[in-house]
């Protein structure tokens, strides 16, 4: 089974995320379930998107505490309370203008940075970091496919359809560059 | 029941979505709702199809839940055909007009999400809010997976109908309000077939001088109880056939009960809700090391189902009820409702109370295995167990 957990605020668009990439796996023969928590539904604290995705029906209904692969949609965001949510190599993908060198003393985990905001700012974004983030994500988890996910994008997308898109793929490349880089 | 079938109709959406899915292909009279974390996304999705012209329910939405529920009872007292929906702080608002509309025996369909009530103040999945309403005279029916939530939406109505008793059908927050999961979504028409809505024995309408719920002498109001008594009675069986055609419909078969691996079994989990999906995990594990466990997972809380508790559980040694709510002074409610029922029963099985999750804290599979290893053998616990 796979188990993803996200991290963001509230109004950046991790629970979107969430969705999204569950509509990708599942568009891709994956059984699904994702689940957001959260407090008061207010901008500024922190949501959490969690994701499992199998090829059998999900019966599982607690938290995730080993997840594989982590989203961290802002770099703040970032402290043991959170990676101890992940298992001890964990992927983790973060949204920080910093190299991932900078972050390494997170242990055996594999670190990937991309700057999100960057990126959402080039293609028209402003500060809405989300599909920029997925596409950065996907590329290091190997699935589900990019064309999967921008078509979700395209079908889900409330506003900015080409932009949302354009930020998945540049974030994709970028990401890709990144890993071939560490290779 | 866990596995949607994959068809073009399955759609990925949350349990709340699921829930207004099923009031959307009912399409019942009037739906007076007021929003609350964790269940605004059902008013919403509601509101949503409203908008988009598929919702011919008139949506009243008033200032607070007492008036929701002043609006229900109101409603059905004219015979519609009515739908609420609510959580925690705003089910106990509520409260005295829960009694009303059992006493005036409205049929009303409402879905409440279970959330912890403050103080503190939190969100988190938790059933006290629900539990603590059990003597209101609401048949309470409780959901594993956002399908079971839709589909036991549009079979609440054919129970409280037969009966003229509401029905509160409850999932818990988040991990299946906002559980977004494939969906099966039946077709429209078979639903309105399958809850077709009967003559009333009673309703209000213009023209015609009725009342309901006047004052009333002593003998008059005890046999309202005695009435109620004699359509709780009924309950049971009630939900026995709606789950049983919508099997024969859908391929989803539901009742009171819901047994897991317990023919063989000499331990089992008993609870109500999302646990029971993670107990299925559970119960796996331990049958490929070796321990015969199971799980009965109680569907149908008010009325219990009595009978057919006592027939599963006569035959196995041992019982660990999970209980995600407590009662302060008294334990997890589930326990001492099971420690009633089976009291006097002859092999009735060695039984735990065991507090887990309450509050919404995280409860793995491995916390129910070590459960079932270090108490499958041991005495029966006088005291509740605080699981950590």
């Amino acid at each position: 089974m796979l188990e993803i957990v996200i991290l963001g605020r509230g109004g950046q668009g991790a629970q979107t995320a969430g969705n999204q990439l569950a509509q990708a796996l599942f568009a891709q023969g994956l059984q699904v379930q994702t689940f957001a928590t959260y407090g008061g539904a207010r901008r500024g604290t922190p949501v959490m998107s969690s994701l499992r995705a199998d090829k059998d029906p999900i019966r599982l209904r607690c938290n995730i505490t080993a997840a594989n692969a982590m989203l961290c949609f802002d770099d703040s965001l970032l402290n043991e309370g959170f990676l101890s949510q992940g298992a001890d190599d964990a992927l983790v993908v973060v949204n920080s203008a910093r190299p991932a060198s900078d972050l390494a003393s997170l242990g055996n985990r594999r670190i990937i940075t991309v700057d999100g905001r960057d990126i959402a700012r080039r293609n028209n974004m402003g500060k809405v970091v989300n599909s920029a983030l997925l596409g950065a994500f996907v590329a290091a988890l190997g699935q589900p496919d990019i064309e999967t996910m921008c078509k979700i994008i395209e079908t889900t997308a409330p506003a900015k359809i080409s932009e949302n898109i354009a930020a998945c793929r540049e974030a994709y490349g970028l990401a890709t560059g990144q890993l071939e880089g560490a290779l | 029941m866990n596995a949607p079938v994959r068809n073009t109709n399955v759609q990925l959406m949350n349990g709340n979505h699921a829930v207004a899915w099923g009031v959307r292909l009912l399409s019942p009279d009037v739906a007076p709702l007021y929003p609350i974390t964790p269940q605004t996304p059902i008013l919403e999705k509601l509101i949503d199809f409203q908008s988009q012209d598929v919702l011919s329910t008139r949506l009243l939405t008033p200032e607070s839940e007492h008036s929701a529920m002043a609006g229900a009872i109101a409603a059905s007292a004219t015979g519609a055909r009515v739908f609420t929906a609510t959580s925690s702080q705003g089910l106990l608002l509520m409260h005295e007009l829960l009694h009303y509309a059992a006493g005036a025996r409205l049929p009303i369909v409402m879905f409440n999400v279970n959330r912890t009530p403050a103080a503190p103040w939190g969100f988190w999945p938790d059933q006290i809010d629900s539990l603590s309403q059990r003597d209101t005279g609401w048949i309470q029916l409780y959901t594993e997976t956002p399908q079971e939530s839709l589909d036991t939406t549009i079979q609440a109505f054919r129970i409280a109908e037969a009966c003229e008793m509401p029905v509160m059908v409850n999932h818990d927050a988040f991990y299946v309000s906002h559980a977004v999961e494939p969906v099966e979504i039946p077709d429209q028409e078979m639903v309105q077939n399958f809850a077709k809505k009967p003559d009333r024995s009673l309703w209000l309408e213009t023209g015609s001088i009725r009342s309901i719920g006047t004052p009333i002498g002593q003998a008059g109001w005890n046999e309202t109880r005695r009435e109620m008594d004699v359509a709780m009675q009924r309950v049971v069986g009630l939900t026995e056939e709606a789950g049983r055609v919508w099997g024969e419909q859908t391929g989803r078969h539901y009742g009171p009960l819901d047994f897991y691996r317990t023919d063989d079994a000499e331990v089992v989990f008993v609870t109500m809700g999302s646990m029971a999906g993670t107990a299925r995990e559970a119960v796996d594990t331990l049958r490929r090391n070796g321990v015969a466990a199971g799980l009965i997972r109680v569907r149908l809380f008010r009325p219990l189902p009595i009978s057919g508790l006592r027939a599963a559980l006569a035959k196995i040694p041992t019982a660990i009820v999970l209980d995600r709510n407590y009662s302060p002074g008294l334990g997890g409610v589930l326990h001492q409702e099971l420690k009633a029922e089976l009291y006097g029963m002859e092999n009735a099985p060695r039984m735990h109370g065991m507090l887990a999750g309450v509050g919404g804290v995280n409860v793995p599979p491995e916390t129910l295995e070590k459960l079932v290893i270090d108490y499958k053998d041991a005495e029966q616990s006088q005291s509740p167990i605080w699981v950590d």
